[in-house]
């Protein structure tokens, strides 16, 4: 086992896919080898979309 | 909580090896032909204000399928974006608002991209834009971006436009040069389009830029943190008006707020019903 602290990313891929279950019924994937968090059904929610168009940063 | 662990199976690839190769990922970029006028046209309108030699740009949302990745939405840096003739910083709290309209409508959609314009001619991302790009593609689906360049340095050819160049796209004195970043590159790479026919899904939008940007910070807010609201776009005898559904606590019960300009109009619904807001 390799245990290590959550990144960003994965923060904000989990709390979005935690988000999508809740409202709108969307499946949590596991791994079923190791039962690891995979993603959601949908691979990019619309958390991360908003997430993503916050983000932007700025352009020379 | 005061940490989230994760567990790393010894066999997972790490993000950039998952990635992959990003050239490979994304091969060619599809705008509809609505998609493209909008683009034209607002360049065109901004190189004819008073704020012809500030940079300006547009956030791309669309689809991406295998290879491909296809716009279907463009939405505007905005009036109140931070800009000035070297650097743009979009109204990010009006494009997140304009996204999550247009993501109630279509949950497929997702950001694939931005443009941004350079006063001068230089048709090429600059060192400090792939500085930022390279981390922020990271979030997008397949770890690859579309990045545009508009310059108004163009084929003056005004009657149609033309592909000069497979990622070049003229019309009149305007220009788009495309390309593409992935996670994994230290270099963006000309992106090849083509043109197919098609809506700009933020057409409808259009009326209700100065209301939505006016709005902007405390809608995204009440969206990001009441679940079930919902915007729609009511048409009325004098224009279009916003209309943000809330659900109130009480079952069946729902705030309405009608935003149209300056104006403000709170609606409370029971069982379908309107009743006095207080």
């Amino acid at each position: 086992m390799d245990f290590r602290p959550i990144t960003d990313s994965e923060r904000r891929q989990l709390v979005g896919a935690l988000r999508g279950n809740a409202e709108s019924n969307q499946a949590i994937m596991m791994d079923r080898r190791d039962t690891s968090f995979v993603g959601s059904a949908n691979d990019v929610t619309d958390e991360e979309v908003i997430s993503a168009i916050k983000s932007v940063p700025c352009h020379y | 909580m005061k940490r989230i662990l994760v567990h790393q199976p010894a066999t997972r690839r790490s993000n950039a090896a998952a990635i992959g190769s990003s050239r490979a990922s994304l091969r060619q970029v599809v705008f509809t032909d609505e998609v493209s006028r909008t683009l034209f046209a607002e360049y065109r309108d901004h190189r004819l204000s008073e704020q012809s030699q500030v940079e300006t740009g547009w956030v791309l949302l669309g689809q991406r399928y295998g290879e491909e990745a296809i716009v279907l939405a463009v939405l505007p840096a905005g009036r109140n974006a931070d800009a000035g003739v070297g650097h743009v910083r979009f109204n990010a709290a009006l494009q997140a608002v304009a996204a999550r309209i247009l993501l109630q409508q279509d949950r497929r959609l997702t950001i694939v991209g931005i443009v941004h314009t350079h006063p001068g001619s230089l048709r090429h991302p600059s060192a400090q834009d792939l500085e930022g790009d390279m981390t922020w593609v990271k979030q997008l689906k397949g770890g690859a971006g579309i990045f545009g360049i508009g310059t108004a340095d163009g084929d003056s050819q005004g009657a149609y436009a033309t592909q000069p160049r497979s990622n070049v796209q003229c019309w009149g004195r305007l220009r788009f040069s495309w390309y593409a970043l992935g996670a994994t590159d230290h270099a963006y790479w000309p992106l090849p389009y083509r043109l197919t026919l098609g809506p700009d899904l933020a057409r409808p939008l259009h009326p209700l830029w100065p209301v939505l940007e006016s709005n902007a910070e405390w809608l995204d807010r009440v969206a990001s943190r009441q679940v079930g609201t919902r915007f729609e776009i009511i048409s009325g005898s004098d224009g279009k008006a916003l209309m943000v559904s809330l659900p109130l606590a009480d079952a069946d019960s729902a705030l309405r707020v009608i935003l149209k300009g300056e104006e403000v109009e709170y609606l409370r619904f029971h069982h379908g019903e309107p009743c006095e807001a207080d």
